[in-house]
Formats: structure tokens, C-alpha cells, sequence
């Protein structure tokens, strides 16, 4: 019974947030609530640091027959990280809110998306896993479109629209997995899977439902309008901890450290390596720093993608991989999370406090794209040392492709920066930037700590080497972003004014690829709505017409007359009573 | 003295002696025929609880009584029976109440109520039917206690309504009748049996079945609202709240597709009916419902219509259940039958609601209601979810099985309908959940009466609010005993694969 406690109280801590966001909802207890609501992932936040279950609790009563808790390592980093965030992106949110309209919407909401995102990492199941994922998905929607204008309105429509297609991707892969596992528990669907003959179509299924979560290329389109409509501790949330919920099903459901999926490991790398590139040539077309953020979350879980796709290839060298994408995860969640209320506090700040903000926003940015001694060199250096493990032909072309990925972010980094300098009108002044400064450097801080602190000891890490490996895309980066930089300044002094950057390179459209696909796909849906809209009814009135035509010809009456007439002859009146007598008989 | 073979006649009583007796009660009387509607309820609930125990421990509830030589009444709760009788006792119970606070102040409500409590004693009687007769029995009384309750209102359009409805079950019942008949010519026995009473027929006889097979089908289909017999369905939405709650939920469209079930598992037997050929065309019919139905409702802007519609095509998902024929896909099926009760039931509270308190109809008019009505709307929000199938509400649990058994019936088509239809409603209703929740209220209502500090009265909000919790619930709670899904299991064990 003691043995229970521990895992208990965790998933109770976790179920509290939701609990707030129902006490939000009583005029009673919505004052007092409204304090607490910042704070709801606190408790979690210390339980995991200080006391870490270790056991799960089985539930056979809830859902389909669950199992809560924390498995290992990577759960407990999972949901560490996780925690922090949201506890940090609560206290953002107090300040931040703090005069704002519909300030109890955005925390039902908000308590709702946390407890969804908690719950699931504790989720060892597929349908406990389904209903956090589910919860998290659609409680978000309530935060993306907080501020109610049309163009977050619109965010929101594309939002939800690509939830439900990765929920129903998700529904048939999770329902496939089960008949061919005869489980629910995670451990034994992964080994089911692993000999399933619908294996291919449920690894599809899984890679578009999670995908959709983790911005994989072509599926990303949501994503950059979405961290750009939702309000700033929203989008930190949603790029630093709900983004990588995709992350975690992936390594969840896919057969990893069971079979060696060469071909999906293929598809893994490549479409990773495409995200990390594509979301760094989009992003640097961009103006609005989140939206930049956003292009480098989708360029970034491409590297994980590809950390995954290592993973697949190689199910021996599992534990070593899976530890180098949870510390990316970690990283860049931490340090995404960082840059997006950095662009919330700079926006808010006044001109005082603003150069010293700016100065400070360069120790994620630069963790971003991996200088020495920073929490990304250390990460790409545990990914790049599992590049060992890939498929032959990769082998020597993947740590090279990673430091090219490198460089880029650091250009992407750099260019965020200069968006950031650029003196803007403080148009929203808050009267107290403490109340936002604070969790920020926290965050900033932590982020810098923690991930060093759970590093797993590699002797290699500070050599010559691996030094220089780290330091030279960073080099390269800043080299060819200066001299882009300086070329402009040369430019704008020759012409007088004004022939920045921006002219030459325009700006694609945030989601991209969404806007001539919705384009289309409008003209085409409202042309089949419409088209249907008339013609489902038409066609069953037409079926029912010619029912009615049908029978038309004869009419009725004079048919019943005409029988009537051959019944009232005697002799076959009583050949059918003879008949229905025999009938009656015979039956019983 | 064995009490157990009353027992299924007393669940039967206890809504019929109180609808006599309300028939004979003066207008004016309010009080008295509250106590009487409730506590009819009441102690149905408590009997179905009694008998629930006992068939899960072993009990068995038979009641018989000759009519003619061969032919009987039978009453027989077996654990088909009390899963829709429970059903039918505990919405009957929730709508009661919601109908006393629906109807306040309104006329005739002393025929309202008699026949409101016909038409569930109609209902319970076919939960309980042991034989095709009883059940035939039953389900034509449950046609002519609902047509008054359609036609309430006494309007034009209220006529219309009930008019088509009469037709179409009428003839519905007739096609029955005929197929009865001639089945009995055949086997000279309609006794419920599991695993079917037709499979000793020898194989000249197959034609006469598979005709049998799609009168009786045809015949039932009507009040399940299959296509294309659910014309009467969206028409007879003009009855009152909650009276299309009821419909809706558990009397009639229920009656329909229970008695599929039935003719099915009981009549037929699975295994027969598949060797026939005649469950895959059954299938296809089913889930061409599904889809049809999901498609017209996207286009309704009156907000019942829409709701009927999503039954015609809900309810299609137990007829698909059944018609799979495998174990697993029929515990979806059975299942289904409590779950998109539950969720529906709640709907038309909700839609009932918004009528009674802002008298908005139309979806185009709930920009924003959920402001005025958040309790309302957050029990809407449930039952919508659950249609979709979001996770964890009851439908997500009915679809989960529905896909599961599909999968080990080989019949991989399914899982396309079953995400079809799930993105379909979410086509439909998720827009509704968008205007109510994030759309700014208009300046005012198109009336508004006043409930003081509550959002509209007790009696309307209790009732949509407490099954919202049981869908819920449901689907929270849905692996442990005597739950739906549990009880659904220990059908398909106990009753229609029995070794």
C-alpha cells in the first residue's frame, strides 16, 4: 500500500490543475482561484525534483484498464522540464494578464492544456495516453484564439482542423496497435508492433498523428500561425513543452529498441533533415519575431525527427539515443520557451531595461544554435555521436549535415536578434515588467543549468575536437550573418535611406504552403458543400417521385374496385377463405 | 412464494398504472401527478437495480402467460433486456423531471404525461419481450403512445409531423407483422433464443429467410431511422423537447434498433444470418446511414434538426455493430445503444433549454449563449465531444470497440466509415461549440425570461446536466463492473456467443 502513495499523489497533483480550472468556473471559489491558477504546476514541479516516484499505479477501472506514472529516466526529464514551463509560463502569465479581458477564459483553458500535457507523460497506456493528448489538443484551442481578431480566429480554424485529422490519424493507429497487441500497456504494444503485419500502416498513422503535434515538414502548417496568434505565455508553452507531447508519443509507440525499421528510419531522416533546413530558409524571410521562433521550433524537431529516425535504425543503441533527444527536447524546450517570453518582456519593457533584456536574450539564442559550453553544444554533441548508429550511407554525411544545420540556426538566431533591436514604440507599456522579468530569468537561468545537470558523463565532451566542432558553425554562422549585415549598413549610408534586407528578400507568408493549399481547398470544399447541400435532398425527392410515378398509372381506387368486384363473385370469395383457412391450420 | 417471475410484470406496472391513472386526473391537479410520474420512476429504477443484481449473480426473471395455444406473452430479463431497460428507467426518470419543468403552466398536460408514461411502458415492454410476439405487441403500442406525444403542440406543422411519422410506422409495423407471421409458418416457434430458433431449417427454405430477414428488417428499420426509411425522423422533431428527447434517445429509435439486435443475435442467430449473406448488405446499408445522415445534418441551421439528423446517423452505429457479426464489434454495438443515448439525451435537454429560456432555435442565433448559459452549454459540449469521439467521453469507448471489432472481423472498410463519420461530426458540431463559446453575444436574445440568478430553472438544467455526467462517466469508468461497457461484454458472453 505505502508503495502507492508515491504515484499516487503525482497523478493527483497532476488531475489539480483541471480541478482549479473547475473551481474557476464557481462564483464561490473563482477569486481565490484565480490566485492559485499560476501556480497549478508547482506541486508537480517539486514532487519530481524532490521525490520522484518511481512506480506506476495500475488502474484496471479507468478507461479501457490504465497505467499512471513514471517509468524512467526520460519520463522523469519528460515531465521535469514539462512542469517547469508551465509553472514558468503561469507566473509570465500573471503579470502578463494582469489588466486583461477574459482573464479567467485563458486559465480555464490554460489548467485544462496543463493537466492534458502533465497527464500524458505520466500515461503508460494508449487510452490514458489518447484522453491527456485529446485533453491537452482541444483545451489549447481556447488559448490560441484568446485574443478573438479575425486573424487569430483564422489561426485557430486551421488549428483545430489539423487537430482533428491528427486525432483521427491517431484514433486508427492506436486501434490498429491494440488488435495487433492484444494490449494497451505501451511496453507490450512496442513489442507487439514490432511483429504486427499492419505494422507499416500504424507507424504511418502514428508519424502524421504525433507529426501534426511536432511540426514534421508538411504538416507544420499550423504551427507558425499558431505560436504567432496566441498570447505570449501561450505560445511559450506550446512550443516549449505541448510541441514536444509529439515527441513523447512518437517514443511511446514506435517499436524502438525492438526491431530495426530501416525504411522508416530512412523517412525519419530525411523528412527531419528537410524540417531543420526548410524551417530556417522560411524563418529568415520573417518579420514578427514569433513567427521566426515558430519556423525554428519546426527546423529544430526536425533535428529530434532525426533523432528518432537513429533510433529506429539502431533499436541496440536505444538508451544512448533516446537520452540525446529527451536533452533536446529539454534544451530547446527550455530554451525556445526562453526566446518567446524574451519577445514578451522586450515588447513590454522600457527603453531603459530594454538593451539589458536584449543582452540577456543572447545566452538562449546562442544555446540555440550551440556555442561552446552551452546547453546546445551538448546536445548536438550526444546526437552526433549517435550518428554512428545510422544507416551506412549516412554515416559520414549526417554530422556533417548537422553542423550545416548548425550554421543555419545560427544565422536564424541571429537575424531574431536583430528583429529585436530594432527600437519599437513601446505600444504596450506594462506598469510592472518585474512580474514578467522574474519567471523569465528563471527560465533563462534554468536554462542554462538544467540540462548540464542530467548531462550523462561523456569524457570525450571537452576535447579539442569536439570543441572546434562545436565552435565552427557558430563561426561560419555569425561570419556570413555580419557580412550580410554590414552590406546592408554600406547599402542603406550609399542610398541615404531604407533598402534594408527586407526589400530584397520578401516575406513568405506565415504557414506557407497553407495559403495556396487553403486556397484551394476552400473553392473546392464550398463547391462540394454546396453541390451536396442542393442534391442530397433532390435525389431522394426524385427517388420518391418516381415511386410515386410508378404507381401513378394504376389508379388506386379502380384497382380496389376491380378486386373488390372479383371478391364479391362467391365462388372465389370462398376459394380465399378456403386458402387462409388452410394457411391458419397448417401454422398452428 | 418466488417473487421473481413478477418482478419483469411490475417493471412493466409501474409506468403503466401511473399513466392510467393520470389520464383520469383533472388539469389542475399538478401535484398529485408529479408524485405519481415520479414515484412510477422511481420505483422502476429501484426494480431494474433489484433485477440488475440478481442476473449478474445468476437470477432468472421469467414471467409467461398463454394467449392462444402457441402463442404467449413472455416476459424475460435477460442481460440484453435489462441493459435497455435500465437505459429506459434512468431517462425516463432525468426527462420526467425535465418535462415537469418543460411543460409548467402549459395545457393538456394530463394527456402529456398518460401517454408519456405509455409510451415508456411501451418501451420497457420491448426491452423485456422473450418472444417476436411480445415484442410485436409492444412495439405498436409504442407507435401509438408516441403519435399524441408528436403531435402535442396541435399546430399545422406539429400534424404535418405526426402524420408522416404515423405513416411511416405503420407500415414499418405492418412489413413486421407480415414477417412475423410468415416466420411463425415456418418455425412454429417466435421464443428469443440465443443463438437463433432458424438455423434447424433445412436449406429450401433459404430464400423464404432471407425475405423474412428483410421484412422484419424493414420493418424495424423505420423507427432505427435507416435509410431510407428515416424520412419521419427529422419531422417529428417538432414535438416537444422532451419528447424528442426521448425519441431520440431510448422509445422509439432505440425500439428499432434493439429489436435489430434482437432479429439478429435472437431470431436468426449470427452464425445463420452470415452464412444467409444477408448481414454484409446489412453493414453497407448501416454505414451508408452513418455517412448519409452526418452529411444532411452539416446543413441544418435549426439547431433539433441538426440533432435529428446526427441520430439517424448515430444510431446506425449499433445497426453497423450488430451487422459486423463478430464478438467484439457487437460489445460496440450493444454498447452504443446506452452511450448515444446518454450523449443525445443531453443534446435535446440542452437544445430544449435554449428554446424554453432565449427561445433560439437556429444555430445562426448562439453566437455567444454560453455566456448566458454556461452550464447549459458545457453539457452540450459534453455530448458533442462524445459524438466525435473524443477520448474520454462514452462514444469515444463505442467507436474504440466498433473499430476493434471491425479490425478482427476482417472487415477493414469499417474503420474508414467510423473516421469518416468522426470527422463529419466535427464538421457539424464543433462550429456550434465555436459560436456558443467564442463568438461575441448579440446585444439581445429573441426573449428572455428571467430565472434570477440562475441561468433557467432547476427542473430544465439538472437533467441534461446529470447525463452529461453520466456520458462522462461512462467512458471514465468504462472498464469497471456494471458499467455499459462491462455489461455490454457480459451480453456478448453470456447471451450471443455462448459456447
Amino acid at each position: 500500500m505505502t508503495e502507492m502513495i508515491a504515484p499516487l499523489s503525482l497523478v493527483i497533483l497532476v488531475i489539480l490543475p483541471a480541478l482549479l480550472a473547475l473551481a474557476l468556473v464557481f462564483r464561490a471559489t473563482h477569486a481565490a482561484t484565480l490566485q492559485l491558477a499560476p501556480w497549478a504546476a508547482l506541486p508537480v514541479l517539486l514532487l519530481v525534483i524532490f521525490a520522484p516516484p518511481s512506480e506506476t499505479m495500475q488502474l484496471p477501472w479507468l478507461l479501457l484498464g490504465s497505467e499512471l506514472g513514471l517509468n524512467d529516466e526520460t519520463d522523469r526529464l519528460f515531465l521535469l522540464f514539462t512542469a517547469l514551463l508551465w509553472t514558468l509560463a503561469g507566473l509570465f502569465s500573471r503579470a502578463y494578464l494582469a489588466d486583461q479581458l477574459r482573464r479567467t477564459a485563458f486559465y480555464v483553458y490554460f489548467l485544462l492544456a496543463m493537466t492534458g500535457n502533465l497527464g500524458l507523460i505520466l500515461a503508460q497506456d494508449l487510452s490514458s495516453f489518447y484522453v491527456f493528448f485529446a485533453l491537452m489538443s482541444f483545451a489549447s484551442y481556447g488559448l490560441v484564439v484568446h485574443e478573438r481578431t479575425s486573424a487569430v480566429l483564422y489561426a485557430g480554424r486551421v488549428y483545430i482542423i489539423m487537430v482533428v485529422i491528427g486525432e483521427l490519424a491517431l484514433f486508427v493507429a492506436m486501434v490498429m496497435a491494440m488488435g495487433a497487441s492484444n494490449a494497451t500497456g505501451f511496453a507490450a504494444v512496442r513489442a507487439g508492433l514490432a511483429q504486427a503485419e499492419s505494422q507499416d500502416l500504424i507507424i504511418l498513422l502514428v508519424f502524421i498523428g504525433f507529426g501534426i503535434k511536432a511540426g514534421v515538414i508538411g504538416l507544420h502548417l499550423w504551427l507558425p500561425l499558431t505560436y504567432t496568434a496566441a498570447p505570449i505565455p501561450a505560445s511559450a508553452v506550446l512550443s516549449g513543452a505541448m510541441i514536444n507531447a509529439g515527441l513523447l508519443g512518437w517514443l511511446r509507440l514506435l517499436p524502438l529498441g525492438e526491431v530495426a525499421l530501416l525504411n522508416w528510419a530512412e523517412v525519419f531522416i530525411l523528412l527531419g533533415l528537410a524540417a531543420a533546413f526548410y524551417g530556417v530558409v522560411v524563418g529568415l524571410t520573417q518579420r514578427d519575431p514569433k513567427t521566426l521562433l515558430a519556423y525554428s521550433s519546426i527546423s529544430q524537431m526536425g533535428i529530434m525527427t532525426l533523432g528518432v529516425g537513429l533510433a529506429l535504425a539502431a533499436p541496440n543503441a536505444n538508451p544512448l539515443i533516446l537520452i540525446a533527444i529527451t536533452l533536446y527536447a529539454l534544451h530547446h524546450g527550455l530554451n525556445k520557451s526562453a526566446l518567446f517570453l524574451g519577445v514578451g518582456v522586450i515588447a513590454a519593457c522600457h527603453e531603459h531595461q530594454r538593451r539589458w533584456v536584449w543582452w540577456l536574450l543572447w545566452i538562449p539564442a546562442l544555446a540555440l544554435a550551440g556555442v561552446p559550453l552551452s546547453s546546445g553544444m551538448l546536445v548536438k554533441g550526444l546526437l552526433k555521436a549517435q550518428t554512428t548508429h545510422a544507416p551506412e550511407h549516412w554515416v559520414t554525411l549526417l554530422p556533417m549535415l548537422l553542423s550545416a544545420s548548425a550554421v543555419a540556426t545560427t544565422i536564424l538566431v541571429g537575424r531574431f536578434m536583430v528583429i529585436l533591436a530594432k527600437p519599437k514604440a513601446a505600444t504596450s507599456a506594462h506598469d510592472s515588467t518585474t512580474g514578467l522579468i522574474w519567471p523569465w530569468a528563471m527560465l533563462v537561468v534554468s536554462s542554462v543549468a538544467l540540462p548540464w545537470w542530467f548531462a550523462p558523463a561523456i569524457p570525450k565532451l571537452f576535447s579539442a575536437a569536439s570543441v572546434i566542432a562545436s565552435t565552427w558553425p557558430v563561426l561560419l554562422g555569425s561570419l556570413l550573418l555580419l557580412a550580410v549585415l554590414l552590406w546592408t549598413a554600406y547599402r542603406r549610408r550609399q542610398r541615404g535611406q531604407e533598402p534594408i534586407i527586407e526589400s530584397y528578400v520578401p516575406q513568405i507568408p506565415p504557414g506557407d504552403l497553407l495559403v495556396p493549399i487553403s486556397y484551394l481547398l476552400t473553392g473546392l470544399v464550398n463547391t462540394v458543400y454546396s453541390w451536396l447541400n442542393t442534391q442530397l435532398p433532390r435525389w431522394r425527392d426524385s427517388i420518391l417521385m418516381r415511386i410515386k410515378r410508378s404507381y401513378a398509372h394504376h389508379d388506386v381506387t379502380q384497382v380496389l374496385t376491380r378486386i373488390e368486384t372479383v371478391l364479391l363473385r362467391w365462388r372465389s370469395g370462398l376459394l380465399l377463405l378456403l386458402i387462409v383457412g388452410l394457411l391458419l391450420i397448417s401454422m398452428i | 412464494m418466488n417473487w421473481d417471475p413478477w418482478i419483469p410484470v411490475l417493471v412493466v406496472a409501474s409506468s403503466l398504472l401511473p399513466g392510467l391513472l393520470i389520464f383520469s386526473l383533472a388539469e389542475e391537479r399538478v401535484r398529485l401527478r408529479t408524485v405519481l410520474n415520479l414515484l412510477g420512476a422511481f420505483i422502476k429504477f429501484g426494480l431494474v437495480g433489484l433485477m440488475a443484481w440478481g442476473i449478474y449473480n445468476g437470477h432468472h426473471y421469467e414471467m409467461r402467460v398463454a394467449l392462444l395455444p402457441g402463442l404467449e406473452l413472455v416476459l424475460r430479463a435477460g442481460p440484453l433486456s435489462l441493459l435497455f431497460v435500465t437505459l429506459s428507467a434512468l431517462l425516463w426518470l432525468v426527462t420526467t423531471i425535465y418535462a415537469i419543468g418543460y411543460l409548467e403552466g402549459s395545457p393538456h398536460r394530463s394527456r402529456f404525461f398518460g401517454f408519456f408514461s405509455l409510451c415508456v411502458t411501451a418501451t420497457v415492454g420491448v426491452a423485456l419481450s422473450g418472444n417476436l410476439f411480445t415484442f410485436l405487441l409492444f412495439y405498436e403500442l409504442l407507435t401509438l403512445a408516441t403519435y399524441p406525444l408528436v403531435v402535442h403542440r396541435g399546430t399545422q406543422i406539429a400534424r404535418q409531423g405526426g402524420r408522416t411519422y404515423l405513416i411511416y410506422t405503420l407500415f414499418g409495423g405492418a412489413l413486421l407483422l407480415l414477417g412475423t407471421v410468415w416466420l411463425y409458418s415456418l418455425t412454429g416457434t417466435l421464443e428469443f433464443t440465443p443463438r437463433g430458433f432458424v438455423s434447424g431449417l433445412g436449406a429450401e427454405h433459404e430464400t423464404a429467410l432471407i425475405i423474412i430477414f428483410i421484412l422484419l428488417i424493414a420493418g424495424l428499420g423505420v423507427k432505427a431511422a435507416l435509410f431510407p426509411l428515416h424520412g419521419w425522423l427529422p419531422q417529428a422533431m417538432v414535438a416537444p423537447a422532451p419528447v424528442s428527447a426521448l425519441l431520440h434517445a431510448v422509445a422509439v429509435v432505440k425500439a428499432g434498433a434493439f429489436g435489430i439486435i434482437r432479429v439478429v443475435y435472437d431470431v436468426f442467430g449470427v452464425e445463420t444470418a452470415a452464412s444467409l449473406g444477408v448481414t454484409a448488405p446489412l453493414a453497407a446499408l448501416a454505414a451508408f446511414t452513418i455517412i448519409y445522415g452526418s452529411l444532411r445534418a452539416i446543413f441544418q441551421d435549426d439547431l433539433k434538426r441538426r440533432l435529428a439528423f446526427s441520430t439517424v446517423s448515430q444510431v446506425s452505429y449499433i445497426i453497423l455493430g450488430t451487422a459486423i457479426a463478430g464478438p467484439i464489434a457487437t460489445i460496440g454495438g450493444v454498447v452504443h445503444l446506452v452511450h448515444q443515448g446518454l450523449m443525445k439525451i443531453t443534446l435535446f435537454f440542452c437544445a430544449g433549454n435554449l428554446a424554453e429560456t432565449l427561445e433560439i432555435h437556429k444555430i445562426s442565433e448562439m453566437n455567444g449563449v454560453a455566456r448566458r448559459m454556461p452550464w447549459t452549454m458545457a453539457a452540450f459540449t459534453i455530448g458533442a465531444f462524445g459524438m466525435i469521439g473524443v477520448p474520454p467521453i462514452a462514444g469515444f469507448i463505442s467507436k474504440w470497440y466498433l473499430g476493434l471489432g471491425a479490425l478482427e472481423a476482417e472487415q477493414h472498410w469499417v474503420i474508414l466509415v467510423l473516421v469518416g463519420s468522426s470527422l463529419l461530426n466535427a464538421a457539424y458540431f464543433l462550429p456550434i461549440l465555436y459560436r456558443a463559446w467564442f463568438r461575441e453575444p448579440p446585444s439581445s436574445w429573441p426573449a428572455d425570461h428571467d430565472f434570477g440568478r440562475k441561468e433557467t430553472a432547476w427542473a430544465l438544467l439538472l437533467p441534461p446536466v446529470v447525463t452529461a455526467a453520466f456520458a462522462l462517466g461512462v467512458g471514465l469508468l468504462a472498464s469497471l463492473p456494471f458499467s455499459p461497457l462491462e455489461w455490454a461484454k457480459l451480453i456478448a458472453e453470456r447471451e450471443f456467443y455462448r459456447p
